[in-house]
């Protein structure tokens, strides 16, 4: 069974994380692992594809609050787009829909 | 239209974490073939995940060869699904959520499963562990 895979991309201006399978506890650390290059080099913004990322847990969830309050120390950005229905949910039940900086594509992520 | 087929399931794996893709699959396609719609599915598969993974981090402390059992099964109208550990059993008082405004990595788990099932209980079992009780009724459409 596939697990999850993470690309990156040099954006102009940032970084895009392209996330797709669905993260876990395990599988969170590759994540978090791709999170903290782009930190160790304060990109800002962060831009994280989960487009295809069907399923998250909270261990999910704990590596994004991670890097959101790692990016908010140099003031930088995060900013996550391409959510599907389930993990839309996640973030309302967990109330992090207003934490986080959500939106529905990467044009609206760019901009 | 006929009722959903009656499932039941009994499976037996180690408390890794590279069991987690499965025990969200056989949840969800318990979930499906209980009759539930597909967002109930994606809840049901998250708390079953949260399950499995507390029963990892917190029942046997990281250990990733120990016995987890899964029972499944889906009565008319329900899903009852059975989480069986072999570690010590905990004082169900003892294992709450972090409140949610206070915003920090981890501490949710709890919170998912009881947001999103009916009864999620903490039995202590025959083997002195605990049975993580999760069940979910078919809302009705």
């Amino acid at each position: 069974m596939p697990g999850m895979s993470v690309t990156s991309e040099a954006l102009p201006k940032g970084v895009l994380l392209t996330v797709e399978g669905q993260i876990d506890m395990h599988t969170s650390p590759d994540l978090r692992a791709k999170l903290r290059e782009c930190l160790e080099k304060k990109a800002n913004p962060i831009l994280v594809d989960l487009t295809k990322v069907g399923f998250i847990d909270s261990s999910g969830l704990a590596t994004l609050i991670e890097a959101l309050q790692a990016v908010g120390r140099y003031g930088g950005k995060l900013r996550l787009f391409g959510l599907v229905p389930a993990v839309r949910n996640l973030f309302k039940l967990s109330k992090l829909f207003t934490i986080f900086d959500i939106r529905e594509s990467r044009e609206d992520a760019t901009r | 239209m006929s009722a959903p087929p009656e499932v039941s399931v009994d499976a037996h794996l180690v408390s890794h974490p590279r069991f987690i893709q499965f025990v969200r699959l056989l949840a969800g396609e318990g979930a499906s073939l209980a009759g539930f719609a597909d967002e109930d599915r994606d809840r049901i598969e998250l708390a079953v995940v949260e399950g499995f993974t507390n029963v990892i981090r917190h029942g046997y402390g990281g250990k990733t060869d120990q016995r987890v059992d899964i029972r499944l099964e889906a009565p008319p109208g329900r899903l009852r699904i059975e989480l069986v550990d072999w570690a010590t059993f905990v004082d169900p008082a003892k294992i709450v959520s972090r409140p949610l405004d206070h915003v920090r990595p981890g501490g949710l788990g709890v919170h998912l499963m009881k947001s999103t099932m009916d009864v999620v209980d903490y039995l202590k079992n025959a083997h002195g562990g605990t049975t993580l009780v999760l069940e979910k009724r078919v809302s009705p459409t």
